[in-house]
Parts: C-alpha cells; structure tokens; sequence
C-alpha cells in the first residue's frame, strides 16, 4: 500500500474518530495540541487505525505516536 | 536582599499579579484538571482577563476559546499548561513565540516518572531559557493569591483560602487540598498560596525570596521533601528572617534515613540527612516543625498576635486543675510565671469574688461570666510585667463560653501584648473557638502546644536580636600542604587516610596534633624515643589492621629507649601473628597525652548542605547516648561555643561537683579550625577525630586518633 493511500486512510479515521473534517487535518498536525484528541479518543483512533487497516498494532508504542506524520509510518510497518 | 534578579522578579509579579491568564489546554470535561482549573480561575472572581485554548472547542464555560495561545489578540501575562505532559514542550515553545514571560506548568508526568519524563523536562528547561521564561512546576497544583487586587486561584484546589498574612509554599500538591481544607475549618487565612512541584525552574529559594519581599506576607510556612541546594536555602532563610523579621516555619519529611548506617566513619553513621537537616534548620533560623497541626499552632501565633519582648506570662482560668496544668506547660517551655504589680493585685483584690485566687495563676473561679474574664484580662493586660496572657476556659454550667469569646476578642484589640487562649473540651466549646479563630485570637486545645507556641514567637524575637554569624578564617593554615596530602592520596586510589596522614593534614590547619614519627626498625624506635619525650605510646602502623589493640599493637606508657626498642618487637610479632598478611608500614611513636575529657569532632559532606561539623562527649558513649551536634561549616565564634553548649554532657566541659572546667576555648577553636578545613578540601568525605582529649582551662587539648575518608 502507498503512504499516500495510507495517509488518506488515517485522516480520514480521525476525522470519524474526533468528529472534524478531513481537510481541517494537515499532515503534521499532533492528536492532541492541533486536533485536540483527549486521552479516550487517543485509545480509540489506535482502536479505529487496527480495524480500518485490519492490523495488531503493539498498543504502547501506538499511544506514543503523537502525529498524522508519524501514524502513516508506524501503520506502514504493519501493512503489507 | 537581592535574591531575585529584576527579569525573575517582573517574572514572579506577573504570575501572582496577572491582568490576563491564558489556560493552556482547557476542556470541557467537568472533573479534569483542564476544565476545573479554568473553572477555579473564573468562580474565584479573578479580576484580569481569562483566554482558554483549546484547537477543538469555540468556547468553555461561555468563554470564547483560542485555538493555540498565538491566535489570542491581547497580549497575555500567564499561561497556565494543562496538556498532557507529551504537547507541554509545544505549548511552551508558542508562549515563548508569544512573548509571554511567566508560567505555571500543571501537568505531570515529568521527573517524577523518570526516563521520558527527565527528557520531557529538560526539554522545557530549554525552552524557557531560550525565551527567558520563567514557569512554577511541572506536576504541581498551581497557585492561589487572595490579595482583592487580583484574587486569583490558579489552581486545582477546590476551594479559595480566607485572606490572611500567611505565605504556603509546598512541593506536594495533594497536601495543599488537605491543608486548604484545614485551614477553612479553623478560619486561618493566606496571602499566597503555591504548589511548586518537581521545581525545574522556579524552585523553593526563589518562591521565599519572593515571599520575603511580598508586603502581604508575615508568615512563611513551606512544605519540603527534598532540599536540592541547602547551602542557598541557609542563604535565604538568614537573609529573610534578618531583613525582614518574618519566620519561616518548615516541615521537611522523610525523617528516616537507611543511607546513614552504610557510612565509614563514626561521623557518617552518626549524621543522618535528616539530622544534618534538623541542624541546618536551626542555625539558618529557620523553625521546623513535625506536623501540619504543629505549623499551624506557631503559624497563628506568629500571624495573629505581636511578638512578645520578654516572657513573662499571666495565666487567667476558670478552674484549678487547667491552671496547673497551664502552670507546668508554661515553666517546662522555659517561660515565667508573671509577678503581679501591687497596684493589678490590689484591683484582683477589690473586683473579684473572695474565693478567686488573685496570684498567678488568676483563678476566677467557675462561675465567671464575661465581665470577670474582662476584669481580669484588662488587668492583666495593663501589668507592666505582663508581657503575655494565656486565657483558659473549661466548659461549666455558668459559663457564657460564646460571650467570654467575644470578651477576649475585644480586650485584645485594646493592648499590644499577645493573648492565647485554650477552650478546654470540644462540643460545648466549639462555638466560643470558632469566634476566637474568626478573630485571630490563636486557639489550642492543650496548654501545652499553647506554651510552645508562644515560647517559639518569644525565641524568636530574641534570635533577631542577636547579631548574625560571621566567620573569620584562620590566616595561620597550610592549605596547600593539605591538598598535597590529600590529592597524592587520591592518586595512590587510597579511600582512607589512618592517623599519621590524617594529623598531617589536621596539622596544617593549626589543630592540635601530637609530635609523632613513624619509625621501621628496633634501633630507630629507641633513638626515636629520646628525641620525643616520655611517657610514649606506640602503635602499628598498617591499613590492614583495622581494630589496633584486638592485635596487640599497641603499647602504651613506654619510658625509655629500651622499653621503645623492646616494644617494637612485641608490636611486629604480635601483629605478624594476628593477621599474617597485614601489610606492616612501620610502629608510630607518640608522647602519651595526658588525661582529660574525651570529645569527639567530625565533618560529613552532606549532599545538599556540603561540609557539616559535628562534635560530642567521646568515647564509647557517642554511639549509644547520641549526645551530639552538628552544625554546617563554616562556623563563627559563637556558632562554636553554642555547639559545645548544645549538647547534654556540656557541664562535663564547663566544669560541675569536683571536675574542672576544660580548655573549651581551645575545643571552640578546634571546632571553627574543622569548619575551614571542610570549607576548603572537598577531597575529604568523612572525617573523624575520636578522641580529642581536652585538658583543663588553659592548658589546651590533643588529638588522641583521627581518620579521613576520602
């Protein structure tokens, strides 16, 4: 899969999970200080990224990622 | 006092005296830090501006929201962060981008966790020194000022404090609630109130510079954990208590210490942190007490009442039994039972009834209503040599408790003397109390915390009169010599300098070391012998044989040359046999020292107070008596001669029955000469001189054994 496809698939993931519009999220934007994710939607988007992408993420290292940036390459590890 | 500069000062004004706060973080999720800290702010009345920020919500509480700090409009005084530890370094960066100079970091999740969290916290340090802030916390409760030109509570505490003229400073958030809480219960009042956390920046120091400076502060209390720089805290605490006359009262916990057995020395066992904290406190002024309920006791009789001059006391009560009881409390803290004039003794006589007790203490027998309690107390009051009142009530039928109350409330106001009383009991009292406490008249419920409280304001008192310590370093030491010493020591990898190194180096700071010579052969030790007097004692020389006489290598009272030559012998052979492989150096040869009373000195390098001396009677009664002092290095005249006269054997020194007075001159100066060693060679860890023998008045002392560690 191409990050490009993988990066539309997490905005699109955040914008369900924290109830915004996909083109309010840039590709830099941090979960908690520029979308404004709380410690319940930060559980739920690593919930929300496994179900979309149909992968087991290790959970600890999931709630370190603190931007979309960093989400595409930390879910690309686990897509094929 | 310049101990803050003019930036941190602007830096500290703006924190308790913001226009405009921006709450960092805030959201709407009632029962969170974020959302009860913009809360607090609001329903304290604050009288600036509030900003929340926050990139999702419009507004909180009604309250228009600011995506990031940079997108508010005004300029903005304080910012409070309450994100996650993990965005606090970006909220940081923009309030740096914003230009705003002052802030309070909540959250934790810092140090405390250690690993990410001492990363995290570096991380803000950077920050701050890049953009010149200065930021309170992390992992702290925030703060709270009830001056009305503000009254901000910038905290998560729940409730606002009463106004009053007692500054809190604490590094637990959590006993911040608890003590607020306490505090309302019993009306007492703050002027500031500060939760300071893992203090990356801002620290303790700083916070009682400034409440030293704070016009609305006259007591300071302060809650500590660990003291991270205790020499700038001795510094702080002299400065404030000379310059401005307010007391500092501290609870320091963790008063148990594992570390200390693990110690080399004598001294090292001896000083436990919290003992060395104990005497840190005391010399710099500073009052420690055990517990919250102690710190108020003092606290209140420091805030509400003047300092007593002189100690005399009149005692007013109800019934016989508290009047004793109030009698032994007042005599066991050292205080004075006052004398009545003729003339105060004379009105006793004529307005109260036939069956009072008119001396002190006044017993105004138990059917006393207001108006006795006046009389008395106004009489009291008016004795020239009266300089305080402790007023006792005890709960009988004919007593108008609530009326007495109001009585006392309004006699005080009328004299400048303090008046403490105690409402014996509990229920049928509580309302007299609670009127007392509403009108700062410090309450106790024992006569004995009562008695403390006020001999603690008179001691005080009587400290700020005394001159402050100033040490005047001996000219006639050798430093250079005992930093040869010590650093070819440290070179060799040796962690132990035994007696004849160790009295080198105490000989070139003038302390009184024995003449002596290390001597390797029969033949030497007997020409030896003639050259340094008799009688002599001599001693194996050898860092492997630690207990000395256990191995027969010592011989004491040799006197002559043959004795000496013999003596060496019977040292080597014994030893040889005793520890086969002791690596031998060579026998010292000593004169004898003459008898005297035996005391031991030492230094520690304490971690966060730096050199610390101590001294106590010698011998084998050091460890189990404990009879000892410390005192952080370096030490004045007086400072010496208080230490001597600290501990409990001092009349074995000062002379008592049919013992002489010892050379305590010489001891004090001994003392003071320690105090510079240990300010000028940091290479010594612990060091022991055990025993120092001090001969009588005017004919000097000897060091007996002494030991170094490196």
């Amino acid at each position: 899969m191409q990050k490009e496809e993988i990066k539309n698939r997490v905005k699109k993931v955040i914008a369900q999970v924290l109830g915004m519009e996909q083109s309010e999220i840039g590709d830099e934007a941090n979960f908690i200080f520029d979308l404004g994710a709380d410690s319940r939607q930060s559980l739920e988007l690593v919930a929300a990224f496994e179900e979309e992408f149909d992968i087991e993420m290790d959970e600890d290292k999931a709630l370190e990622v603190q931007t979309v940036a960093d989400a595409v390459d930390f879910i690309a590890q686990y897509v094929k | 006092m310049n101990g803050l500069s003019e930036s941190k000062k602007e830096h500290f004004k703006k924190i308790f005296y913001p226009q405009s706060v921006a709450v960092v973080g805030a959201n709407r999720v009632p029962g969170t830090v974020p959302y009860d800290m913009l809360i607090n702010i609001l329903r304290s009345d604050f009288t600036g501006v509030v900003y929340p920020v926050n990139p999702r919500e419009k507004a909180i509480a009604g309250v228009k929201t600011y995506k990031y700090v940079l997108d508010i409009p005004d300029p903005v005084d304080l910012a409070v962060i309450v994100y996650p530890s993990s965005v606090c370094n970006l909220a940081l960066e923009q309030c740096g981008q914003k230009g705003i100079k002052s802030v309070i970091i909540i959250s934790a999740g810092f140090r405390e966790i250690g690993g990410v969290g001492i990363e995290r916290e570096k991380q803000l340090l950077e920050i701050a020194r890049k953009y010149d802030i200065n930021f309170i916390g992390p992992n702290c409760l925030g703060v709270i000022n009830t001056d009305p030109v503000v009254h901000l509570n910038a905290s998560f505490a729940r409730k606002m404090p009463e106004v009053g003229n007692i500054g809190f400073l604490s590094q637990s958030g959590a006993l911040c609630t608890a003590v607020l809480d306490y505090a309302q219960a019993k009306h007492i009042g703050f002027s500031k109130f500060i939760s300071f956390g893992n203090k990356a920046d801002i620290n303790e120091i700083d916070l009682l510079y400034y409440l030293g400076e704070d016009p609305k502060t006259k007591v300071i209390l302060i809650y500590l954990e660990e003291i991270s720089d205790g020499r700038g805290l001795m510094k702080a605490a002299r400065e404030i208590i000379a310059e401005t006359g307010k007391p500092i009262l501290a609870i320091k916990s963790g008063r148990t210490e594992a570390g200390a057995s693990a110690a080399a020395s004598h001294t090292g066992s001896l000083a436990g942190s919290d003992e060395i904290t104990d005497a840190a406190m005391r010399q710099a002024g500073i009052i420690r007490c055990n517990n919250i309920n102690e710190m108020f006791d003092l606290a209140t009789a420091f805030a509400y009442q003047p300092i007593p001059d002189n100690n005399r006391v009149a005692i007013i009560t109800n019934a016989g039994g508290p009047g004793v009881l109030t009698t032994d409390a007042t005599i066991n803290e050292g205080l004075q039972l006052a004398k009545f004039s003729d003339e105060t003794t004379a009105m006793f006589k004529k307005t109260l009834p036939k069956t009072a007790n008119i001396k002190n203490p006044v017993d105004v027998i138990g059917d006393a209503r207001a108006d006795r309690y006046n009389i008395a107390l106004s009489q009291a009051l008016k004795d020239a040599n009266v300089d305080g009142v402790f007023v006792i009530l005890t709960p009988q039928s004919m007593t108008d408790i609530e009326a007495i109350a109001r009585e006392i409330v309004t006699v005080a106001g009328r004299y400048e003397k303090p008046i403490f009383a105690s409402f014996m009991g509990e229920k049928d009292v509580f309302a007299g109390i609670d009127i007392l406490q509403r009108n700062n008249i410090p309450h106790y419920s024992l006569p004995e915390t009562m008695a403390k409280a006020f001999a603690t304001t008179f001691r005080f008192k009587q400290r700020l009169k005394q001159k402050p310590p100033v040490f005047k370093p001996f000219d006639d030491v050798d430093t250079e010599k005992a930093h040869a010493i010590l650093n070819k020591a440290l070179e060799q990898k040796k962690t132990y300098l035994a007696e004849f190194e160790a009295s080198e180096v105490l000989a070139a700071y003038g302390l009184p070391v024995v003449a002596s010579k290390i001597v390797t052969s029969a033949d030497e030790a007997r020409k030896t012998a003639d050259k340094i007097g008799f009688p002599l004692v001599m001693k194996v020389m050898s860092a492997d044989v630690v207990h000395k006489s256990d191995a027969g290598g010592v011989k004491l009272d040799v006197n002559s040359g043959q004795e000496a030559a013999k003596a060496y012998e019977t040292i080597i052979e014994n030893v040889k046999k005793y520890q086969p492989d002791a690596r031998i150096d060579g026998i010292l040869m000593r004169r004898m020292i003459p008898e005297g009373e035996e005391v031991i000195l030492g230094l520690k390098r304490d971690v966060s107070f730096g050199g610390v001396v101590m001294f106590g009677i010698g011998g084998i009664f050091v460890e189990v008596v404990k009879d000892i002092a410390f005192k952080v290095a370096p030490l004045s005249k007086d400072e010496a001669m208080d230490m001597i006269r600290e501990i409990k054997g001092a009349p074995l020194l000062f002379g008592m029955r049919n013992r002489p007075e010892r050379d305590v001159l010489t001891l004090s100066e001994s003392i003071r000469r320690l105090s510079q060693l240990a300010e000028d060679c940091p290479q010594i860890k612990e060091l022991d001189i055990n025993p120092m023998i001090v001969l009588e008045k005017g004919k000097g002392a000897y060091i007996a054994d002494a030991r170094i560690i490196l």
